[in-house]
């Protein structure tokens, strides 16, 4: 047995009545990739934020190298060797990749060029390509993801934490990662990830840690366990049903019965819009009709934030013509920053949006008891883990605040839903949860338009799948429909062969 | 796009803000002390002699404190209104001093009209002469992306030299002596609220409008809206789909405007002309009003009196213990440094706890 490069035990962490961690363990090797999984609020994120100095734990004991040591702050952390990538990002949106990238590396820097030779150097030997001169703030998600893994593995560390890097990633990009993982792993270092999916995780750890309530409630090699047990670990229950999960087959609902008599909801006509950090939309047709999900496929940045503001109201073309229902709801990708208020409560999130219903005003005063009313029914139905609709939103984890966004938006949706990578750093149980939101509410009759990056989730849950590329839509025929099928489109190849 | 500013001061419950307020008074003077401490004064004394020049009487608490509280109220409500929608609106004291300067002018022009008449028309005249002064920055935010927190500062030094132009100029007064405007006629004046003390019914007015804003910002739509846009544009814009811009043009117009009438009620109420340093800085004392009362207008009223309050003390202060009446200037500064170190520290402990 390898003795541990890095070992944490017993760690506790309270944030005010909340126990995230309540005896966590976890022990990385050198030379292993380890997969660390677990539902929403079990404590993952709160975990690699004490291994990245960015959180002192209450109580327990971390050691690096056999030796306790006390990671104060990141560069604490660094000077061990342990480089975090974070969930979120920590770039500077005006500097360019470069810059940013220089800011990231160790010392006064030598010559302008040296940064730019060693990034050119992690790129040729991962393939992670991003475009160094662009400013940050142009990029796409897909691109910042990559810009923060750089940034990390410029300052060659000996310990690699990622938290849910292929949140934003294309199936490819995710194998790509994997690939670099498990080299990285093989130069003796020692590799941590959270990532959201069983599957990806089993793909390319060698062992795992599964978190429940704050506390390692498994630990072992992959060899030894199935995605069943871990799934029940997760979930902390023997009578878990996999389907439920997301674990069955993905067949998809193609076609639904009596679609092409339901009328048409939502038509855009040869709509244009001007890109901003990416495609703009060049031309695009699409019709979505009662009762239909319709996927939008691609690699983000095509012009699917395009799509999606101009199918949600909130950006009128420059051309074409757009016709929209009045109910729509819009399931942003950005929920921190567009989805929330974090210094509001939960009635008032749920306000931020209902304030335009009929039923929730009179006059020019809001009826606050019926909102509350609607916060808590969200609150209850969508299992939002939070002591009331009293509490802010920025008190709730990344899971907890999806759900209450989507609680309000499927609410707000009586005609359209438009939905962009809604299930984006959701545990399996909370992806599912709100896949099935979204089935029951097209069942109900409600158009509803899936943009996202997860080729999985589109090909499981659309009737029709579109492929965007480049600012164009193109509809995925019925033979096309595999990963390879859509996958190829995405890429804007005409590959009908492969 | 002008970047959406942070937050002057986080989300507070009532309790939070007051545990706040006090702590950075408890700060504020403990910093204080030692500083008199340093400049050879009885820190003692001069509480003893600020305590008895504000609340020493009746007279001294209605005449003197009440009476300096009113401006500091209104202007204070018009900073932490315009604060709620993140509008950094730091020309309270130009706009102050536009208000002023437009009641004097219609109130002599109209000088015939009965009371009924002329007093809403002096009043009216400051509310909107506060806001024009504010359209200028307004527009250069929402259609030139420019900073207001620059553009309403120089604001401040056109309205007050504008001011003192005119009293040395167009409006001074008929003998032409005294660098003042002659006297508004007794029908533009406010009525005494209390027979036999200075106190006007500016004070009235300012609680009644802090009532109004507090149930508008709590419960209306446009309230809502308002501090959805302060705390979120994106979300506001995004979630809401609110129109940040009509927003932020309103909370702007609408600061200027309750700054205005701030101008308005102390020449209708207390100096019946306007003449140079009518105000002694209550449009930027006006910052640490609200940022100290939480930006909730109820709160405004409490700091406003407090204010008033220290004000009124100076007085008795540099009579009964020697110590310059500016050094007031110096307590002012240090509560609102003390709110925002507070304030951040409470939302590290509260980020702690996300």
């Amino acid at each position: 047995m390898t003795s541990a490069l890095v070992r944490l035990e017993g760690i506790e962490r309270r944030f005010g009545a909340v126990m995230a961690l309540s005896g966590a363990d976890l022990a990385l090797r050198p030379g292993e990739v380890h997969g660390v999984l677990g539902a929403n609020g079990a404590g993952k994120s709160t975990l690699f934020n004490v291994l990245g100095g960015l959180l002192r734990p209450d109580a327990g004991r971390i050691e690096v190298g056999g030796k306790a040591v006390i990671l104060a702050s990141p560069r604490d952390a660094w000077s061990h060797g342990i480089g975090l990538v974070h969930q979120h990002f920590t770039l500077v949106p005006r500097l360019t990749v470069l810059e940013n990238l220089a800011l990231g590396t160790r010392g006064p820097g030598g010559r302008p060029g040296a940064v730019r030779d060693a990034a050119l150097e992690v790129i040729g030997r991962t393939g992670l390509s991003v475009p160094l001169d662009e400013a940050v703030e142009e990029l796409g998600v897909g691109d910042r993801q990559r810009v923060e893994i750089l940034k990390a593995l410029l300052r060659d560390p000996r310990i690699l934490v990622l938290d849910e890097p292929t949140a934003v990633l294309t199936p490819a990009e995710a194998a790509g990662l994997f690939d670099l993982l498990r080299d990285l792993a093989g130069d003796g270092r020692a590799v941590a990830l959270v990532a959201h999916k069983v599957d990806e995780v089993l793909e390319v750890s060698d062992r795992l840690t599964v978190l429940r309530d704050g506390t390692s409630v498994l630990t072992c090699s992959r060899e030894e366990t199935s995605e069943a047990e871990i799934v029940r670990a997760m979930v902390g229950d023997d009578d878990v049903d996999a389907a439920a999960l997301g674990l069955g087959d993905r067949a998809g609902p193609r076609g639904v019965v009596g679609q092409h008599e339901s009328r048409i909801v939502a038509e855009l006509v040869g709509v244009r819009v001007a890109g901003r950090g990416g495609s703009g939309l060049d031309g695009v047709d699409i019709s979505v009709r009662a009762g239909e999900i319709v996927g939008v496929a691609g690699v983000d940045g095509n012009g699917q934030r395009e799509l999606a503001a101009v199918l949600a109201g909130r950006l009128a073309p420059e051309s074409g013509t757009a016709r929209l229902p009045e109910a729509v709801g819009f399931i942003s990708q950005d929920r921190s920053r567009e989805g929330l208020v974090a210094d509001f409560d939960l009635t008032e999130n749920v306000a931020l949006a209902f304030q335009r219903k009929a039923g929730f005003r009179s006059g020019s005063w809001l009826r606050w008891e019926a909102l509350e009313g609607a916060a808590e029914e969200i609150r209850r139905r969508h299992d939002v883990q939070a002591p009331s609709v009293r509490t802010l939103a920025s008190s709730l984890s990344g899971g907890n605040q999806q759900r209450v966004i989507v609680g309000r938006e499927l609410e707000m949706a009586g005609d359209l839903l438009v939905a962009e990578n809604p299930t984006r750093g959701l545990d399996i149980a909370a992806a599912a949860f709100v896949h099935e939101e979204l089935q029951r509410l097209a069942s109900d009759g409600v158009a509803v338009v899936l943009i996202s990056t997860d080729l999985d989730e589109v090909l499981t849950l659309s009737h029709r799948i579109m492929a965007i590329a480049r600012g164009g839509l193109r509809e995925v025929e019925e033979a096309h429909r595999t990963r390879q099928g859509v996958g190829s489109l995405m890429l804007g190849t005409d590959d009908r062969n492969g | 796009m002008a970047e959406a500013p942070a937050q002057a001061v986080g989300r507070m419950r009532l309790v939070e803000s007051l545990v706040l307020g006090a702590a950075a008074l408890a700060l504020t003077a403990g910093v204080g002390a030692v500083l008199l401490l340093l400049g050879g004064y009885d820190p003692m004394a001069a509480a003893a002699a600020m305590v008895r020049g504000a609340f020493g009487s009746w007279t001294a608490f209605t005449s003197i404190t009440l009476v300096r509280s009113v401006p500091l109220i209104l202007t204070g409500l018009a900073v932490a209104f315009a604060f709620r929608a993140g509008v950094w609106n730091i020309g309270a004291e130009g706009q102050l001093y536009a208000g002023a300067l437009a009641a004097v002018w219609v109130g002599l022009q109209a000088a015939t009209l009965p009371p009924l008449l002329l007093l809403p028309l002096v009043l009216s005249a400051s509310l909107v002469a506060g806001g024009l002064w504010a359209l200028v920055p307004t527009l250069m935010r929402l259609r030139l992306g420019v900073g207001e927190v620059i553009t309403t500062i120089l604001m401040n030094f056109v309205g007050i030299y504008l001011a003192a132009y005119m009293v040395h100029g167009p409006l001074q007064e008929r003998r032409g002596v005294f660098p003042q405007t002659d006297a508004l006629p007794e029908a533009g004046r406010l009525p005494a609220l209390l027979p036999g003390t200075a106190l006007h019914w500016g004070f009235a007015l300012s609680l009644l409008l802090a009532g109004a804003l507090a149930v508008a910002l709590r419960y209306s739509r446009f309230g809502f809206q308002l501090r959805a846009v302060g705390a979120s544009p994106e979300a506001a814009s995004v979630a809401g789909r609110i129109d940040v811009g009509r927003i932020l043009f309103v909370a702007f117009l609408g600061s200027g405007a309750i700054a205005g009438m701030a101008g308005g009620v102390q020449v209708s109420g207390v100096t019946f002309a306007l003449y140079e340093d009518l105000s002694p800085g209550w449009g930027y004392t006006a910052i640490a009003v609200a940022l100290l009362a939480g930006l909730n207008p109820a709160g405004v009223v409490v700091t406003g009196v407090l204010f008033g309050a220290l004000q009124a003390g100076a007085g008795a202060m540099q009579r009964d213990a020697g110590i310059p009446a500016s050094w007031v200037g110096v307590v002012e500064a240090l509560v609102i440094l003390a709110v925002l170190c507070l304030d951040r520290v409470r939302r590290r402990v509260g980020k702690e706890a996300s």
